[in-house]
């Protein structure tokens, strides 16, 4: 570390010297060559025999994507059940909605964080070199006619000229990297409108030969609207970022990510039939009584004068909350809202003196309590509201719907238990340790497929009279106990990493342990796990092809088996795995990439 | 405060156990009211399902059929094993290349790799081998030696004969004597600095033993009746006894925790004061011996005689495997062959055929874990600092001479424990096999459990052999970790 | 001090330069070092101090200018290379110790792998040295248990272990607290007063002013100033080495 840090501040320092070098050490791509190529004798054979791994490689590699025999007709047909399965058409419209709240959502905090790094020209010239070096490379190695190499040639000599021009005239003019992201898709999304990739279509079950033309309209529009959606929030982000106070604006963009999947797939995908009657007689009833005594109990609690009563109280209403939710299963029948509404509440109050103070502030949390439990609320009416899409199946979700469906929920419901999980492990309570350890040993010591069988077949079994869980929602929640333990240890990680002085300086401002915890250790902890954290997330991602094996309608299942049994694509097996793991492997790739860069961002990569 | 805090402990504690039995009494009556006992005695009777490959592809009882899906599970993470750790490292060292090429290539290979689930990959290899030629009798690219086919890799094999084992006795007395004279030639080298080659004198000694053993080891025979005499005196030892020892490891265990446990607590100026933490450490150590002398006692009784009857099982099997006198090659070797079974020509059960399940799922887990290894391997090389690299250089060490004895056991430190989580990884990632019908536990399990409704016992068993497998791979980590461990304030 | 005889170069350096990248950290350096002579290398940070004396022990590579040590010409052969290495001892800001080895260890791994001595002869030879830095007692402890300074005295040690015919220092007391850079100083000086070739890249300027038989000042990778300690430190004739005079004392 210290090596490291030498070396920069020397850097730094020479930079400070300043002077224009007297001479140029000299270099061009013969010396390149022989230095990075054919140092030595060793070097050179190396070279060689890599060199023609690469050719072997690519040229198979090539060969095969572009032979004349290939299916891709199964993929490019089949694309919107490979997406979302069989959601019905005329419906669609519901889908292009739930991709477009995301979509608003990324441009926003696009705008909201200025995650907007800037590139120059001598590296976007770099980048053009790049992609006319692959270019040039398919066309060699790949079997094309020769119209077909001839536009590729005239593409990459367009690449090898901008980039020229890029590098030789303007190396340092910058523009902001998400503007050349934008102007990508936007080239991409125009090319629908123009080149003729053909239309294929299925109607009725029956594979209509592809026909000569630009995609259908249900394609290229909807997602030209998409990227204008995206552009647009961004824009509209940049306007009022600067109006709005960073803290709120940032907060409520964290609120609507973790709201976007519940959201999309409850409110939006599943088009609940809402009984306005049932609405207004139960459930707004039930929302107001707790919104009003929540409100005062909480005010009360939250009074800085309440001192250790408070905190009995506040456990006591936990305890109960918790045997309220037991009694449940001795037959005490109580809409299930109420027991939500109660346990919610008795979390809140528990957490009261730990954020409270002066009235303002007290203001603010009853404020938040209200906001919490309307959502709370609204989601858990909506979830319980029957769907009304009509599919073949269960489930309205399949494809790569349902494999991003389990992948953000899996996500979002193991961070809340693997966050107490290690922070169980890492107490000084010993029986909290024990709990936690013994659970986070047992479930990184069994593989996920027995986990996921487990739940499968026999969580109904555990559960009471009446109750029960589709495969999707059974999977999802082993899957979350699973992921769960895995998260444990990475945050054990940045909570070991927490130095004792910081423990000792919140102690000696009279933070209290719930404060030092939630105020300095776990931010702090959270910040330098990072890299293992977006691991876990791409690693989770991955997974979730396991559902596959459960026999879930999840994207592999729909390449693998449902496209790959298509009697007009017979024997394209091949192709869809190689189409399901381009789609994995560009999602992967750039969850990575990204995560590099917010290593940087943060400071994390230094060492 | 410290009451609030057991009084909350204790509460949360009842809350867990009381969810647990109350889930565990609902699966009880749902069991009961869909007439389903727990129980093992699927175990002991003939499953009537036959395997796709294994050590037995017709067990005769349940628990058979599952350690023959153990055994493939084995097989298949040992050869996994051995292989990512030779590609993963090779890849992790390419990427450091100099060389822009051999760089490329193996970033390339890494990303690809990487980011594209296990599933998809083993079920790749699974169709990519089934477009492969069909068997025929003049299959290639090797005919007779190495034969490649939709149904599999064909290969010879080397494998243990009749006189292995006596054999085995002689090489083994020949490694304790190589690796006698290796240290004392070694300290000689220390000592008067000059060469000994102590590593080639230590080879050729086991060389020459094994060499000799092919003439003597008949002799080694008489081996055979005190092996079997050893599993005869085991056999007699009552089981009381047994499960006594067992409970005396137990205290002991125990007791020697709580002796070292206090000793790291004891301070210059006495013993420090104990804090509830501590005390319930101790207790819980207590507690835990006092849980396993149950178990031994009254949970399982038949723990005790199942260990002393494999025992003895092993001890006899022992004394089969040698004879007075008994000749015969200790290793032998086969070519595989082509047969006509039935209509179609197939390999014959000589050489070692490696069927297409267990080759889409040896090539999808070798490759994928390779490329996290290589990454390990990297990590761990550059996380040494340069300027021991240097320091080494300034002494006049040449680049092999620092690689070997400053860099790579520093490296070594830095790799290790999470290449234990990649063994590990690669262990339950072999339960993928299901997908392509190779017959690991997890595969033999499920098809015992659709043929006799046992899913909860076989989730257990299946649970209990991986929880197995990991704590003994991290005790093996472990146990290096230590060894390479450096000593700081 | 015996000025007036004939001695050997022990390092010679015509036109050395060297880049990083587009930096130019040395710009044409020559110097001359004799044997048992004292060179202690003053300047601003960044000047390129660290960069000359890493070339002379081709731990970095020059690309222009020759550097010759003990008659030996600096070049590509790997064998030149290991050959001036081992008569060549340095000692890193960092110190750079190993680790994983004892002190012991640490010290004789050189002699018994390089120099192929019994190990008992680099045993007692390591006794000596450690005797001479004054930490006989510490012999089998780790580096990690040692404070700052007996690690550079350690990392001293080690280098004169191989018997070098020249010894680098490269800012040896930097990475260290005050009160123990005495102790690495006064093992220098002893050294120095032994008549081993030195040279020191430094910011102790008592040090120089007591040891250094001659001072060269550096700035911006070149050589702006030399000469004897007196001269540099009470008659500068050139204004850069007043100005950075004029900031330090």
């Amino acid at each position: 570390m210290d090596e490291k840090r030498e070396q920069m501040d020397w850097v730094a320092a020479v930079e400070v010297a300043g002077e224009k070098p007297p001479e140029v050490p000299p270099h061009g791509p013969v010396v390149w060559a022989r230095e990075n190529l054919f140092s030595s004798v060793g070097s050179g054979i190396l070279t060689a025999a890599g060199l023609l791994v690469a050719l072997v490689f690519f040229k198979a590699m090539l060969g095969y994507i572009f032979g004349a025999d290939r299916k891709w007709d199964a993929v490019a047909t089949n694309l919107r059940l490979y997406f979302t399965q069989a959601y019905p058409d005329d419906q669609y419209v519901r889908v292009w909605v739930a991709v477009g709240i995301a979509l608003a959502l990324t441009g926003l905090s696009a705008a909201i964080w200025r995650a907007s790094g800037r590139v120059n020209g001598y590296k976007l010239g770099g980048w053009s070199f790049g992609v006319a070096g692959g270019l040039l490379t398919m066309l060699v190695l790949s079997p094309f006619s020769w119209g077909a190499r001839l536009i590729y040639l005239i593409l990459a000599l367009v690449f090898v000229g901008t980039g020229q021009y890029l590098r030789m005239s303007h190396p340092k003019i910058e523009v902001p990297a998400l503007s050349v992201v934008v102007g990508v898709l936007a080239v991409l999304v125009g090319s629908l409108w123009v080149v003729p990739y053909g239309r294929h279509t299925f109607v009725n079950g029956e594979v209509q030969p592809p026909r000569p033309g630009t995609v259908a309209m249900t394609t290229k529009l909807p997602w030209t609207v998409m990227l204008l959606v995206m552009v647009v929030a961004y824009f509209v982000g940049k306007a009022v970022r600067d109006k709005v106070s960073p803290g709120l604006s940032k907060g409520l963009l964290v609120a609507g990510w973790m709201l976007l999947v519940p959201f999309d797939y409850f409110v939006i995908l599943r088009d609940p039939a809402l009984d306005y009657g049932q609405v207004f007689r139960v459930d707004v009833p039930i929302f107001l009584f707790f919104a009003v005594v929540g409100s005062a109990l909480l005010w009360w609690l939250s009074d800085p004068e309440r001192g250790e009563i408070g905190r009995v109280v506040a456990g006591l209403m936990v305890i109960g909350a918790g045997v309220f939710w037991l009694a449940a299963a001795f037959g005490l029948s109580v809409r299930q809202i109420i027991r939500i509404d109660l346990l919610l509440l008795s979390v809140v109050a528990v957490a009261a003196p730990t954020f409270t103070g002066e009235k303002a502030v007290r203001r603010r949390f009853i404020l938040g309590w209200l906001i919490l439990l309307a959502l709370v609320n609204y989601m858990a009416m909506m979830v319980n509201t029957d769907s009304t899409v009509e599919v073949p199946g269960s489930f309205p979700l399949g494809g790569f719907s349902l494999t991003l469906l389990v992948a953000t929920s899996v996500l979002l419901m193991s961070f809340p238990i693997g966050l107490i999980l290690a922070l169980g492990r890492t107490s000084k309570m010993p029986i909290f340790r024990l709990l936690s350890t013994t659970y986070i040993e047992v479930i990184r010591g069994v593989p996920l497929i027995t986990i996921l069988i487990f739940f499968k077949i026999i969580l109904n079994l555990f559960l009471p009279d009446g109750m029960s869980l589709g495969n999707e929602m059974s999977a999802i929640l082993g899957y979350a106990l699973f992921s769960a333990a895995y998260l444990a240890e990475n945050v054990r990680g940045g909570l070991q990493s927490i130095r004792k002085g910081q423990y000792e300086a919140a102690n000696a401002l009279g933070m209290s342990t719930a404060q030092t915890t939630s105020f300095i250790v776990l931010p702090q902890a959270l910040r330098a796990v990072v890299p293992p954290l977006v691991g876990g997330v791409i690693a989770t991602f991955k997974e979730t092809s396991l559902l596959f094996i459960i026999g879930l309608f999840d994207f592999l299942r729909i390449g693998y088996v449902v496209v790959g049994g298509q009697t007009a694509f017979v024997g394209s097996q091949r192709e869809n795995l190689l189409f399901v793991a381009f789609i994995y492997w560009i999602i992967t790739f750039s969850i990575s990439r990204s995560s590099v860069q917010l290593e940087k961002k943060l400071g994390l990569g230094e060492r | 405060m410290v009451v609030i805090k057991w009084i909350s402990q204790v509460v949360v504690l009842i809350l867990v156990v009381s969810g647990l039995l109350f889930f565990a009494a609902q699966a009880g009556s749902n069991l009961r009211a869909k007439n389903i006992e727990t129980s093992w005695r699927f175990l002991s009777v003939k499953p009537g399902i036959q395997l796709g490959e294994g050590i037995d592809v017709n067990p005769s009882t349940g628990a058979r059929a599952l350690w023959v899906g153990m055994v493939n599970t084995i097989r298949v993470s040992a050869v996994g094993l051995i292989l990512a750790t030779i590609l993963g490292t090779i890849i992790g060292v390419a990427r450091l290349s100099k060389n822009w090429i051999v760089n490329k290539l193996s970033t390339t290979f890494i990303e690809i790799i990487r980011n594209v689930p296990l599933l998809v990959q083993i079920l790749f290899w699974a169709v990519v081998i089934r477009t492969w030629s069909e068997v025929d009798f003049n299959l290639g690219p090797i005919h007779n030696w190495f034969m490649v086919s939709q149904k599999g890799i064909a290969l010879p094999r080397i494998f243990p004969s009749t006189g292995f084992y006596q054999w085995m006795v002689v090489v083994l007395i020949g490694a304790y004597v190589g690796r006698r004279v290796y240290h004392q030639r070694e300290t000689e080298r220390e000592e008067t600095g000059r060469e000994t080659h102590a590593l080639s004198t230590a080879l050729g000694i086991v060389a020459v033993f094994a060499a000799v053993g092919l003439l003597i080891h008949p002799l080694f025979g008489f081996l055979g009746p005190i092996f079997t005499a050893i599993g005869d005196v085991l056999d007699a030892i009552p089981i009381l006894v047994v499960q006594l020892l067992l409970s005396a490891a137990m205290v002991a265990a125990a007791g020697l925790w709580i002796k070292r446990f206090l000793d790291n607590l004891r301070t210059p100026a006495g013993l420090a004061k104990l804090t509830d933490d501590d005390i319930f450490r101790i207790i819980f150590a207590g507690f835990s011996a006092l849980m396993g002398i149950v178990l031994v006692f009254v949970i399982w009784p038949g723990l005790s005689a199942w260990l002393i009857h494999s025992l003895r099982d092993f001890f006899h099997l022992l004394g089969d495997k040698f004879e007075w006198l008994r000749t015969g090659r200790p290793l032998d070797g086969e070519r595989p062959r082509i047969v006509q079974t039935g209509r179609f020509p197939n390999f014959s059960t000589s050489g070692l055929v490696i069927t297409k399940e267990f080759a889409a799922l040896l090539f999808g887990v070798v490759l994928y874990t390779a490329a996290f290894i290589a990454e390990i391997v990297r990590a761990g090389i550059l996380a040494v600092p340069k300027g021991q690299t240097e320091a080494a250089g300034a002494l006049g060490l040449s680049r092999g001479l620092a690689l070997r004895k400053v860099v790579l056991p520093q490296a070594m430190r830095v790799i290790l424990p999470p290449m234990g989580n990649q063994y590990l990884n690669l262990v339950k990632n072999t339960s993928l096999a299901i997908a392509v019908g190779f017959a690991d536990l997890v595969q033999v399990g499920q098809t015992l459990y659709n043929q006799t409704g046992r899913t909860l016992e076989v989730v257990a068993i299946w649970m209990g052999f991986y929880l197995g497998m990991s704590l003994l791979i991290s005790v093996v980590v472990n146990f290096f970790n230590v060894r390479l461990r450096i000593v700081e304030r | 001090m015996t000025g007036l005889e004939a001695r050997a170069d022990m390092i010679v350096c015509e036109g050395v330069k060297k880049w990083f990248g587009d930096f130019q950290a040395l710009r044409g350096i020559d110097m001359t070092v004799e044997e048992r002579e004292v060179v202690v290398v003053l300047g601003p940070s960044g000047s390129g101090k660290s960069t000359l004396i890493r070339c002379i022990n081709r731990l970095e590579v020059h690309q222009e200018g020759r550097i010759i040590v003990d008659g030996v010409e600096l070049t590509n052969d790997l064998r030149n290379i290991e050959k001036i290495r081992s008569e060549v001892g340095m000692v890193f800001q960092q110190f750079n110790l190993f680790p994983h080895l004892t002190i012991m260890d640490n010290i004789t791994l050189a002699p018994i792998w390089v120099r192929k001595k019994p190990r008992e002869e680099a045993e007692t030879l390591a006794m000596e040295l450690l005797d001479r830095v004054g930490i006989p007692e510490q012999a089998d402890k780790y580096p990690g248990q040692l404070s700052g300074g007996q690690q550079q005295r350690v990392a001293i040690a080690r280098a004169l272990a191989m018997e070098p015919r020249v010894m680098l220092f490269d800012e040896p007391t930097s990475a260290l607290d005050p009160e123990m850079i005495k102790e690495v100083l006064d093992v220098m000086k002893e050294l120095a007063q032994t008549g081993m070739t030195m040279i020191v890249v430094t910011h102790e300027m008592g040090f120089a002013r007591e040891v250094a038989d001659r001072i060269i000042f550096m700035e911006s990778g070149e050589i702006v100033e030399e000469g004897t300690p007196e001269h540099f430190f009470t008659n500068p004739t050139e204004d850069r080495t007043k100005l950075f005079l004029s900031q330090i004392l």
